[in-house]
């Protein structure tokens, strides 16, 4: 510290050039800091302090200093494109990150469009994002629910060949969407649907659909349900016995560390797919575990990660273009490949879509098993984006 | 209304319009977008929070569940601008209009009922609402719809630029404004006094020859044309609406910020929402516990100056004029 302070102080003496040099770089940060997402956003929050104080001690970026500026979104879009207006106008940053839900990185995305600036993604998976509604002013460094699907999709290709599949969803339009997505990447892998049902949010017995499921005969369920649904559904499955023989996949949400062990035995062999697990067994993610329980003493899962990554994405483009300047950072930005604890990961120049490994985990002694391993390429899926 | 409440409530207009103009001409000066957006954004709440105000200070009902108009005018003018013309004109005419409709025949569900079970059904409805729009893939669904473009009001002296946020503030300040001086104006109505009669005790005006669910009929219709209405003005300044805008969080919001600026004075809640976006936008960005620290405003309001900042000026003038509070 010693050290950059006398550096600073020299570069002040070398006169206003160098002085303007050494101005921070602004970074907005727009992320839940209250409320039910709050957990992620103190996961995007450890990720992105990690990597300031990482690069920062490492001589910043073109020698400028990250500083991150934090505002509460409370997972509202009205919230969200109001604070993320603040950090454009009043604070001049040079690039913004954080949002969670869709809904805020699509408002926020729009807002970054019409005040010329660059904002990334690190959570968002809403397939729109980068498809039917992207943005020349949008990018996202993690993997969309449709990747997830695929890398689900490849490994059951893969270790269950020409399986039956029986779907079991929540009834509302995120959990059919989910559904149908896995439903097509599937059944072009050779898959068979042999039946599909939708339970009501928050429902209490899912016994009424198990005599369905049985005459189904499937050797494969999928599921989409989420949080306190998935104990019910994964307990009452197991007392009825309707998961004997059968192999449980489902959306990455569906089992979570949070509801992990309320589900206890019944969640053992649930595989799904993701593009990170702290397990992952690289000498760059061994690092990042190990600073980042020393830093926090908690394990960072995808979004810790993928929040960590983006500021070494951010500093990739800056130093490749030599500037901060929004229209050489993007041109920097496209087709860019940048180093993160997941391994390389490649911008997609297309529709600003980061391609990535992606892995199948399963549910063993109440941990999460790395059992499979899918290519970008394959995982990534066409571009859809038609806007630029 | 008394003459002193009158007064105090005319001071209070003076004072606010004074403060915009001399605002506007520092924001102008010195080049701003974002206070001045910010600003319009509080006008926009503002409207909302005068339809309760409208309910709740003047008719005497509690509605949980305003954030439904707001958000039906939203998504309205949002589709219309987006997908037929990105007019003004041919939103806001529709908006009233549609608002009008909606308004009168929700009104026959709502007023069905009255105290806590009036509050409970209109946060029902709203809540419904809600719901419908967060699954219906047409509406966006929990996306909301983004890409709404800017929008240019055509007007016999030449176009005004939405996006030019010192114009689009002037809109906004001119329809709320138009909105306020409407209510304003039909409270000196007869009808208004039914209004006020219907709080103080709604079971005697039958006795003395007045019909009390025609008046709470046409009340609550406005309030709805109001609440959409200033809903309408959201997707011009913001381009994107999302179901949060039909969230109780919402509705919630301009209840609070009605009883914060001064309940049954129709002018508090304007003031009431300029001073919580200003609020929410400082602490906000100050400290993550700003959610904390608005409700300790809250309370304190509550405990210290229950009829509101707007009720306690009121209070102070009427004692002083030796009136009956």
């Amino acid at each position: 510290m010693k050290l950059k302070k006398a550096v600073i102080a020299v570069c002040a003496l070398m006169g206003t050039v160098a002085v303007h040099a050494a101005e921070p770089i602004k970074i907005g940060v727009v992320t839940p800091l209250s409320g039910t997402y709050a957990p992620i956003g103190q996961q995007v929050r450890w990720g992105l302090d990690l990597a300031v104080k990482e690069i920062n001690a490492a001589g910043g970026v073109m020698g400028r200093q990250i500083e991150l500026l934090y505002e509460d979104e409370e997972a509202n879009p009205a919230v969200a494109t109001q604070k993320a207006e603040k950090l454009f106008q009043v604070s001049k940053v040079d690039f913004l990150t954080g949002t969670v839900n869709s809904g805020s990185t699509l408002a926020v995305g729009q807002l970054a469009e019409r005040n010329n600036r660059l904002i990334a993604t690190t959570v968002s998976f809403a397939d729109s994002i980068t498809g039917d509604k992207c943005s020349p002013n949008v990018f996202r460094v993690n993997a969309r629910a449709g990747m997830q699907s695929a890398a689900l999709a490849e490994w059951l290709a893969k270790e269950k060949p020409k399986a039956n599949v029986f779907f079991i969803g929540p009834d509302y339009e995120m959990g059919r969407s989910t559904v149908a997505a896995f439903k097509k990447a599937a059944e072009a892998k050779g898959a068979k649907t042999v039946g599909e049902v939708f339970a009501p949010l928050d429902n209490k017995d899912y016994s009424p659909f198990f005599g369905q499921i049985r005459a189904a005969k499937p050797n494969v369920i999928y599921t989409s349900v989420a949080g306190n649904d998935t104990v019910r559904l994964f307990t009452q499955m197991s007392e009825y016995g309707v998961n004997r023989n059968v192999t449980i996949v489902g959306a990455s949400g569906t089992v979570t560390s949070q509801n992990l062990s309320a589900i206890g035995k019944a969640a053992e062999g649930f595989v799904t797919g993701v593009g990170y697990s702290p397990k992952l067994d690289t000498p760059e993610n061994k690092k990042f575990v190990a600073a980042f329980q020393a830093a926090y003493k908690a394990l960072p899962d995808l979004y810790g990660a993928d929040s960590y990554g983006v500021l070494y994405f951010y500093k990739a483009a800056a130093e490749k273009a030599g500037s901060v300047d929004t229209d050489k950072v993007r041109g920097a930005m496209r087709d860019l490949e940048w180093s993160t604890p997941q391994g390389r990961k490649k911008m997609r120049a297309g529709d600003h879509q980061a391609m990535q490994e992606m892995y199948a985990v399963t549910v063993r002694n109440g941990q999460f098993d790395i059992i499979g391993k899918v290519s970008a390429e394959a995982a990534v899926g066409p571009d859809a984006c038609t806007r630029f | 209304m008394a003459d002193a409440a009158g007064r105090v409530i005319r001071r209070t207009e003076y004072i606010l319009l004074a403060a915009t103009a001399i605002l506007f001409v520092v924001g102008l000066m010195a080049g701003d977008t974002f206070f001045f957006r910010l600003a319009t954004e509080s006008l926009i709440f503002g409207g909302l929070a005068l339809a309760v105000d409208l309910l709740l200070g003047i008719v005497g009902l509690l509605s949980l569940g305003q954030a439904l108009y707001f958000g039906f005018g939203a998504y309205v003018s949002a589709l219309l601008l987006k997908e037929v013309a990105p007019s003004f004109w041919l939103a806001t005419g529709a908006v009233l209009a549609a608002s009008a409709v909606v308004g009168y025949l929700s009104s026959f569900i709502a007023l069905r009922s009255k105290g806590v079970y009036f509050a409970l059904i209109t946060f029902g409805l709203a809540q419904v609402a809600a719901k419908t729009v967060y699954n219906t893939r047409e509406l966006g669904a929990s996306d909301g719809i983004i890409g709404i473009p800017i929008v240019v009001i055509g007007t016999p002296f030449g176009g005004l630029d939405t996006a030019n946020a010192p114009v689009f503030f002037l809109v906004t300040l001119g329809v709320i404004a138009l909105l306020y001086g409407l209510t304003k104006y039909l409270l000196a109505t007869p009808m208004g006094g039914i209004w006020h009669a219907v709080r103080a005790n709604e079971a005697r005006l039958p006795f003395i020859g007045f019909d009390t669910l025609g008046p709470k009929r046409a009340a609550f219709t406005l309030a709805a044309m109001i609440a959409a209405v200033s809903g309408a003005l959201y997707p011009m300044l913001r381009g994107f609406v999302s179901p949060e805008l039909l969230y109780f969080s919402t509705s919630g919001n301009a209840v609070v910020t009605v009883v914060l600026g001064g309940v049954g004075t129709l002018i508090g809640p304007l003031f009431g929402s300029a001073l919580l976006t200003g609020l929410r936008s400082v602490i906000g960005t100050w400290t993550e516990h700003h959610q904390i620290l608005i409700g300790l405003i809250f309370v304190a309001v509550v405990v210290l100056a229950p009829r509101g900042i707007v009720g306690i000026a009121i209070e102070r003038a009427k004692r002083r004029a030796g009136e009956q509070i």
